[in-house]
């Protein structure tokens, strides 16, 4: 049965009207608006892939519309249209109008700054640089004479005599107020306004331009001096005593010289400003960190949750458009970044809260606002998730929208039938011989069969089906389309996409409804004249069906009947050659393996076909089959009832799987005819893939030796079984794991909402719960 | 032309341009008020501004991982608080916008200081007023004028927030003045030298029919703000004073502390705008039915939840529930505030009586009337003056004129020299001597038989009869018929169309009864879009101190002048 039909159209009586964009259908209260809205988000579109998804978009809607003669815009009004009433209009309803006027002052602001900047960036490379030069020798083991002339030959000092104030502070320079030089920039200044720098200081100061001057040469000797530097400083202290009485000129203030540079307050400014940032450039604050992940954290559910609403509001509705399991998924995924939202931003709100200086009370404000800006965020979003049907009410919802559509089918079906079977009849006499030639091969493929018996309609089905090719390729077309949006992650576009898709199928099923009712028509107006030849003949024709179909399903049966042979049989040349320890007999495992996996395939291939037609198949060809009573069909409906849910299948299959091993396994245990089988596993030796079954399992001989069954050598059905197992546990703790998280949702509504004895009982909850999953753990491992 | 939408547009692009990342909002005192009144704090959080702080704050900290968006108007403080910024930067970019034109040297003093590199923009914005509905704009001025001529610090600071009106609604438009009011000519020709000389800021494209800018005076029109008012945020302003869109009901007896300030924002509230311009009767109605609404939600709260799909429910209400929640019992506090006192200050009695004032012109039967409230002790000083002052200038010339007689009642009712001496200033500032506009003249025959008709159909209320002098004159102006005599156009050239845009200016504060007219004429009219601003909005205390200030100052010019000092000014 086709995809979905198109939901009851809720609402296509509001009719929109008005002041519509022509391509994102939106509402506008005037023409200006609309203009304006045209040529801000559209004029663009067309440069873009996204136009030409547009434009294809628009391509099918307008087909959609030519055909249905429905207009689909059925999205819920906006606005009001009172702003017409009386003839003006509210302000409130204005048109909406561009940005202000405004005036950029960077360009002038920068050629100033540059200037400025030339000159400060000058001052302070120029600091540096003495800076360094300053503190390039070993101060410590130099006498102070020749220090004071390498300061002295960094930069010439200003003369005594020039200077009879101090310039900081105007104090007149006497004997007891004497005169100091700064070393970085010669000036005078006197003691209270005299400043030093600290060697480490200055090490680290100069640290990146000397890294630069010496790129190769010398980077561990950059390294060095400021460990280097502070422990010749300790070393040095008492030493330096006896030096300093050697010259003459140094006072008593001057002793501890050589562990500090001094300078005045302008330079040490400069420098200051200079430390400041260079330790900024390298310092991250916790809360940046945090605020990033945090900010990551929204922007991912701003991304996911629409996404998760569109996919549960289709679920919710019984439609196969989404999976339950990636829903869950989804919204499991969305409420953990809720979690941690809610977690980051706790922990921004306790930054620094325990430390000793309390942080600034603006810093707490930041964080007490971030705090709030992201309940805010979670209170406005969480509480749009809707929640998701439990699986069982999903297959309730299902059962019940198909069942919709049967009836809707069924009845569309009855007219159908009551024409083909008069058709059938009338081409009994063709038929009556050739069912009966065709039906040995019937069994693999009784499509076929059932084509070539009714050439004539199926091909004009056929070619109906070519001239609706556009449609189809729309429907592939943007298929593709969705594919690439999806990986591209434009999530937008998929919406939009998958919107469409829908509306194209939708469509697409009802066209070939009508189609097969109108063939069907037909066909009754021509063979009416034969009817009556026709009713004679019927009783026949029934009878040479039932012979057909009778051996049909036999040769299914045996033939799964003769995989079960084969799967034993490699089984038990596997068990035998772990018995007589051959790495011909290892290999067997793998031919056994392949072999399941090939008849899986076999297995699984009609349905699959059947759903690619499913997709494919108009109704009237599903009509047509019912009405020829053929038994494969209702075989065949029940994988195309979930096509969506392939996840299903496998856990189908999964347990068939088990199934059968089961089955086998006695006969395993049983090893009765291990020789007889070996020809067949010889046999299978031949098979390509038992190389690479060896190399992967390493060396068979050690296995056998060690002839343990839980290494490579267990059987692969204990293994399947293994697999299997937990599979079927894996779907509990899925649940369970599902009702954790929808718990830990609500305790999470219940702590913002302040209701704290929820909250403990909720937890209760969520203890018990996860002991459960514990165990169930504990259990299958 | 939406100004709200004006100012909106610029602070977003503001945050938008500085990027993703925390931030902090720097302004002065007057950009926070332009700010507040568009932006609520969660609108804003939103946008990751996370602190909103003064730039003459001196309990700033280093947040060196904060980005700070400046909004400051050009004032000298405001460059020099600046540099001080950028010489020690606090935060690690600046993005400063000046909300209106600024000079090249305070630029360039800026781009001095800004030795670390931290600014990344600087832009004019001309936000430079107070957006208070899309139609209406204040600048919150007040005591603009010095007798009948500008306070001149103000003069500048008026045209400054008129252009950035014009350049935020990027308008070039003619403008037209009142010519009874030099203050009006003086404003127009100063509007229009800033145009002149920021000729190519104002070089928008030229639509068919140019906007106009209409200039108006407050003293052709003393009656308006005198006026008691019943429509809902009229009441609120005349009753508990709008400012910023926020009220203070700290005075209200038994407030509870979350509703000491309340604000009323027509942008995020929904009740209140659809409130907005209905008159009382009807707001207690329709608060009637959002507590009904309310009680009806409210038993979901109490409903104990017992199950997970109770809870669930409850929390998918929630949101809606809690905003309600916050707007019911705002709005029930303001209402039930606003009918309080208008029972124990007999507002209906002393409205009726006011309102007869203003439109009838039955003076035996008036003067009658404004006796018996004097007398009435339960009538508060301020009802009392505003009745006198509008038999003041209502009467002014009237031949039997009991003036003296109503003085002398007030007098007597103990009424305060202060405000005694306001009903003389009042006539000074508003009496017929000014006024350029028949404010009150005697009603032809048309205009009476059709208030008979109305007083016969029992349709209008008989509260909000009045209708300010504006809405005439805007009448007129939309169809083409206001004399160029009494409104000339600065310039040679005129509108020879009906205009589309207008831009009504009143020096001396507009009033919200005037609002509602604008916003009534927007809406009746096809084709025009009116905007209305005014140097403050005013309700009667805030009228009366402005009259006060300007006659004081008036009557100080003329004592300095008869003493013969040289003119301080």
């Amino acid at each position: 049965m086709a995809s979905s039909y198109p939901p009851p159209f809720e609402g296509t009586g509001e009719v929109k009207e008005g002041f519509l964009c022509p391509l994102c259908l939106k509402d506008l209260q005037s023409f200006y608006q609309l203009q304006e809205h045209y040529e801000e988000e559209h004029s663009g579109d067309d440069r873009h892939v996204r136009g030409q998804l547009k434009s294809l978009v628009q391509k099918a809607k307008k087909a959609k519309d030519k055909l249905l003669k429905r207009d689909g815009e059925d999205k819920p009004e906006t606005g009001s249209y009172e702003s017409f009433y009386y003839g003006g209009v509210d302000p409130y309803m204005w048109e909406p109008q561009e940005l202000g006027a405004t005036r950029n002052h960077m360009d002038f602001f920068k050629k100033h700054r540059a200037a400025r900047i030339d000159h400060y960036v000058i001052e302070v490379n120029k600091l540096i640089i003495r800076l360094e030069k300053l503190t390039s020798f070993d101060r410590m083991n130099i006498d102070a004479g020749k220090i004071r002339a390498i300061e002295k030959s960094v930069v010439a000092w200003v003369s005594d005599s020039d200077v009879p104030f101090c310039p900081d502070c105007g104090n007149k320079f006497n004997l007891r107020n004497r005169r100091h030089h700064c070393r970085l920039c010669g000036s005078i200044m006197c003691r209270k306004c005299m400043e030093f720098v600290p060697l480490p200081l200055a090490y680290k100061l100069t640290s990146g331009t000397r890294e630069a001057r010496s790129v190769t040469g010398s980077q561990s000797q950059s390294q060095s001096p400021p460990t280097g530097g502070g422990g010749n400083v300790s070393g040095m202290g008492s030493r330096r005593g006896s030096i300093s009485s050697l010259s003459s000129v140094t006072s008593m203030l001057e002793e501890k010289d050589d562990e500090r540079i001094r300078c005045c307050l302008h330079c040490m400014d400069t420098l200051m400003k200079r430390q400041q940032k260079l330790e900024e450039k390298d310092h991250v604050p916790d809360i940046v960190k945090l605020y990033e992940r945090l900010r990551l954290c929204m922007d991912k559910v701003d991304e996911r949750a629409p996404e998760y609403i569109r996919m549960a509001e289709s679920l919710n509705a019984g439609e196969t458009t989404y999976n339950l399991d990636t829903a869950g998924g989804l919204r499991m995924e969305v409420q953990k970044y809720y979690e941690l939202i809610d977690a980051l931003s706790k922990k921004i709100l306790t930054l620094g809260m325990k430390e000793e200086p309390q942080p600034h009370q603006k810093t707490l404000q930041l964080q007490r606002m971030v705090r709030y800006t992201a309940t805010l965020f979670v209170q406005e979003k969480l509480l749009g998730l809707m929640s998701l049907p439990t699986k069982d009410k999903y297959e309730d919802l299902k059962e019940k929208r198909k069942q919709e559509q049967e009836m809707r089918l069924t009845q569309e079906r009855l007219i159908a039938q009551v024409a083909q079977k008069r058709r059938q009849d009338s081409e009994k006499n063709r038929p009556a011989a050739s069912t009966n030639g065709e039906a040995p091969q019937a069994p693999r493929a009784p499509r076929m069969t059932k084509a070539g018996g009714w050439l004539p309609s199926s091909d004009t089905l056929h070619t109906c089906g070519e001239l609706e090719d556009p449609l189809l390729q729309q429907i592939d077309n943007i298929q593709s389309f969705l594919r690439q949006a999806k990986a591209a992650q434009r999530h937008d576009e998929v919406a939009m996409l998958e919107e469409n898709l829908r509306q194209l199928q939708d469509e697409y099923d009802q066209q070939q409804t009508s189609l097969a009712i109108a063939l069907s028509q037909r066909l009754a107006q021509e063979e009416s004249l034969q009817q009556d030849e026709l009713q004679r003949l019927e009783d026949r024709e029934r009878e040479h069906r039932a012979q057909s179909q009778a051996p049909g399903s036999q040769a299914t049966y045996t033939w799964q009947g003769s995989l079960n042979l084969t799967d034993i049989g490699s089984l038990h040349g596997e068990e035998e050659g772990e018995e007589e320890v051959t790495p011909k007999a290892e290999s067997s495992p793998l031919s056994m393996r392949a072999f399941p996996a090939l008849t899986d395939q076999d297995e699984e291939s009609p349905p699959r076909l059947r759903r690619l037609r499913g997709d494919v198949t108009p109704p009237g060809g599903e009509g047509q089959n019912s009405s020829s009573l053929n038994p494969f069909e209702e075989e065949d409906s029940t994988p195309v009832e979930d096509p969506s849910n392939p996840f299903f299948e496998e856990i189908q299959k999964e347990h068939k799987e088990v199934a059968n091993g089961k089955k086998e396994y006695n006969p395993f245990e049983q090893e009765e005819g291990g020789e007889e089988e070996q020809g067949q596993a010889e046999g299978a030796t031949g098979n390509p893939f038992e190389v690479k079954e060896e190399n992967n399992e390493g060396n068979p001989f050690k296995e056998a030796s060690g002839c343990t069954p839980p290494g490579a050598s267990t059987n692969p059905f204990e293994g399947e079984d293994e697999e299997a197992m937990p599979d079927v546990d894996v779907i509990e703790e899925e649940l369970l794991l599902q009702q954790i998280d929808n718990i830990r949702a609500y305790i999470f509504d219940a702590k913002l909402n302040g209701r704290l004895d929820e909250v403990e009982l909720l937890s209760e909850n969520l203890r018990e719960l996860q002991r459960t999953l514990q165990e169930q753990k504990s259990k299958t491992h | 032309m939406n100004v709200t939408l004006a100012v909106k547009q610029y602070i977003s692009k503001m945050i938008e341009n500085s990027g993703p990342g925390m931030k902090v909002l720097l302004m002065d005192k007057e950009t926070t008020s332009i700010v507040s009144v568009v932006y609520t704090q969660s609108e804003i959080l939103q946008k990751e501004v996370y602190l909103f702080e003064r730039i003459d704050s001196q309990s700033r900290d280093n947040m060196k991982h904060l980005k700070a968006i400046c909004f400051l108007r050009p004032t000298k403080e405001n460059v020099e608080n600046l540099i001080q910024e950028l010489r020690r930067p606090k935060y690690s970019v600046y993005f400063i916008y000046f909300s209106n034109v600024i000079s090249k040297s305070e630029i360039k003093a800026l781009a001095e200081a800004d030795e670390q590199e931290v600014v990344a923009e600087v832009q004019e914005f001309y936000g430079d007023f107070i957006a208070v509905n899309p139609h209406l704009f204040s600048l919150n001025l007040s005591g603009v004028a010095r007798g009948r001529s500008w306070e001149p610090t103000l003069l500048p600071r008026t045209t400054q927030g008129l252009t950035s009106v014009l350049l935020a609604l990027k308008k070039c438009p003619m403008i037209r003045y009142q010519l009874s009011s030099d203050m009006a000519k003086r404003l127009g020709e100063s509007v229009k030298q800033i145009i002149t000389k920021e000729y190519e800021l104002f070089d928008f494209r030229k639509t068919e029919v140019p906007p106009l800018l209409l200039i108006m005076d407050r003293s052709d029109d003393a009656i308006t703000p005198l006026l008691n008012q019943w429509t809902y945020q009229a009441m609120v302003h005349e009753l508990l004073g709008l400012n910023n869109n926020r009220i203070d009901l700290s005075r209200v007896p038994g407030i509870s502390k979350e509703l000491k300030e309340v604000v009323l924002s027509a942008e995020n509230d929904e009740f209140y705008a659809n409130n907005l311009y209905l008159n009382f009767g009807e707001i207690g109605t329709n608060i009637k039915n959002l507590m009904e609404d309310f009680q009806k939600k409210k038993p979901k709260e109490q409903q104990k939840l017992e199950s997970i799909s109770d809870m669930k429910a409850f929390v998918d209400n929630y949101p809606q529930f809690k905003k309600m929640s916050g707007t019911v019992s705002k709005h029930v506090t303001v209402v039930g505030e606003l009918s309080r006192l208008v029972s124990e200050r007999h507002l209906m009695e002393v409205s009726e009586v006011e309102q007869e004032l203003a439109c009838q012109n039955d003076h035996s039967s008036a003067s009658q009337n404004v006796r018996r409230l004097l007398q009435n002790p339960r009538v508060s000083e301020l009802d009392a003056v505003r009745l006198v002052m509008l038999y003041a200038l209502r009467y002014e010339r009237h031949s039997s004129s009991i003036l003296p007689g109503l003085m002398e009642e007030l007098n007597r009712k103990g009424v305060s020299e202060r405000h005694r001496r306001m009903v003389t200033s009042m006539v000074e500032y508003g009496g017929k001597r000014v006024r350029g506009s028949d404010l009150i003249n005697p009603q032809d025959a048309v205009a009476i038989t059709k208030q008979f008709f109305k007083g016969l159909k029992g349709v209008e209320n008989v509260y909000t009869q009045h209708a300010p002098l504006l809405q005439e004159t805007l009448d007129q102006l939309i169809k083409g018929r206001l004399k160029d005599s009494q409104f000339p156009y600065l310039g040679p050239s005129s509108l020879r169309d009906r205009p589309q845009d207008i831009i009504v200016f009143v020096i001396g504060g507009a009033t919200y009864e005037e609002a509602l007219a604008v916003y009534n004429l927007n809406r009746t009219m096809p084709g025009v879009r009116i905007v209305l601003g005014g140097t403050t909005i005013h309700n009667t205390k805030s009228f009366l101190e402005e009259v006060t200030l300007t006659a004081g100052a008036g009557q100080a010019e003329r004592v300095q002048r008869a003493g013969g000092h040289p003119n301080r000014r």
